[in-house]
C-alpha cells in the first residue's frame, strides 16, 4: 500500500500527506493538505476523487483496480492524522498483519466500528 | 491505553524503521535546435476521431509525449502546454495546433483522453490528445526518439518531450526534461512563424 502511494501520490501529496512533494511547487495550484480536507470528507468522495481525478489530479479509474483504489483511500485516511507519515504506515502493517487480528481501520482508529446490533 | 498507542510502543520497541527512498530526479530542462523530419502518422483523438499528422502540414504544432496517470513531470508538461495555448494571440490560434501523444495506450482511451482535457479545461478548438494501438504510436514515438517503458499498469517512464514542429513537419526545437518555460516555447514558436 505504501509503494502504491509512494509511486503515484508522493509526487504531489509528500511524505505526510501535506501537499509538499517534489513536484507540488511547480503545479499552478496549491495541493491540498489532508489533515486539513480529509477529515470531512466521506470515504466515497475520497474514492471518487481518486478514481474520477479533480482538477489537474490523475483519475485513477480504469488504471487502477477496485481493490488498488481502496488501499490509496486507507493510505489518505491514514495520512490525514497530524504526525504521520507513509514510514508509519510500514510499521503500523508490520504489526497489524503479523501480530492482531484487529481490523487495521479500527486498530489505526480513523474509521469508526460499527455499532453491534443488540439482540 | 489505546489500541493504537499499544502499537506506537510495539513498533518504538520493536525497532521496526523504514525510511522511504523517494527519488524524483527531474532532469533539467534541455532545449536542443534540431532538424528531424517527422514521418506521416495516423492516429486516434479524444473524439474518437482519426488525426492524420499529414492534415495538419502548414500549422506549427505543439506537440508533448506524456500519459493522463503520470505522478511525475507530466502534469506539469500539460501545465506548461495549457500556458503556451493561454499566451496565444487570436491571430495565432489558427496557426498553432497543440497534441498531446499518449505513452500509456493501455490506460488512455479517447474517452479518458476526453476527461482528462476536461479537467485541465483545455481549449480542444486546437488541441488533440492521441492514442493508438501500440504497434502504431510506438513508430511515432520512435519518429520522434521518444523511449517509452511500461513500470506497471498506470505507469510509465518515458523520455519527457516537448516538441515544436514546424509548418513543414520538421521537428525544429525539442525540450527535455521537466515542463519547458511557456516564455521561451512562444518565443521559439513565434520566431518559426516570423521565418515563414
Amino acid at each position: 500500500m505504501d509503494t502504491l502511494y509512494t509511486e503515484r501520490c508522493l509526487g504531489c501529496h509528500g511524505l505526510s500527506g501535506r501537499g509538499d512533494g517534489p513536484i507540488a511547487a511547480g503545479l499552478p495550484v496549491p495541493t491540498p493538505d489532508f489533515r486539513e480536507t480529509v477529515q470531512r470528507k466521506s470515504t466515497s468522495r475520497i474514492r471518487r476523487i481518486i478514481a474520477e481525478g479533480q482538477g489537474i489530479m490523475p483519475a485513477y479509474h480504469p488504471a487502477l483496480r477496485p481493490p488498488e483504489i481502496s488501499d490509496m483511500v486507507q493510505m489518505v485516511r491514514f495520512l490525514s492524522r497530524e504526525g504521520r507519515d507513509i514510514s508509519w504506515w510500514e510499521k503500523y502493517d508490520t504489526l497489524v498483519v503479523a501480530h492482531c487480528s484487529v481490523p487495521w481501520e479500527v486498530a489505526l482508529g480513523f474509521d469508526e466500528p460499527s455499532e453491534e446490533k443488540k439482540p | 491505553m489505546s489500541l493504537s498507542a499499544i502499537l506506537i510502543f510495539c513498533v518504538a520497541n520493536a525497532g521496526l524503521l523504514f525510511a522511504a527512498t523517494v527519488h524524483f530526479e527531474h532532469q533539467k530542462l534541455e532545449r536542443r535546435e534540431v532538424h528531424i523530419p517527422i514521418q506521416d502518422f495516423s492516429l486516434t483523438d479524444q473524439s474518437n476521431q482519426i488525426f492524420k499528422f499529414q492534415s495538419f502540414k502548414g500549422k506549427l504544432l505543439l506537440v508533448d509525449f506524456a500519459y493522463t496517470t503520470c505522478p511525475d513531470v507530466c502534469p506539469l508538461m500539460t501545465v506548461a502546454m495549457r500556458s503556451v495555448q493561454d499566451e496565444l494571440k487570436a491571430a495565432e490560434r489558427n496557426l498553432v495546433h497543440l497534441i498531446m501523444v499518449t505513452t500509456d495506450p493501455e490506460v488512455d482511451s479517447p474517452a479518458v483522453l476526453a476527461s482528462f482535457a476536461k479537467r485541465y479545461r483545455v481549449d480542444l478548438s486546437n488541441w488533440s490528445f492521441l492514442t493508438g494501438a501500440e504497434s502504431s504510436l510506438a513508430k511515432v514515438w520512435k519518429n520522434f526518439g521518444v523511449g517509452v517503458k511500461r513500470k506497471a499498469r498506470g505507469l510509465v517512464d518515458h523520455t519527457p518531450l516537448t516538441a515544436i514542429i514546424d509548418q513543414k513537419g520538421v521537428m525544429r526545437f525539442a525540450y527535455y526534461g521537466t515542463a519547458p518555460d511557456p516564455k521561451m516555447v512562444l518565443r521559439d514558436m513565434r520566431t518559426l512563424v516570423s521565418q515563414r
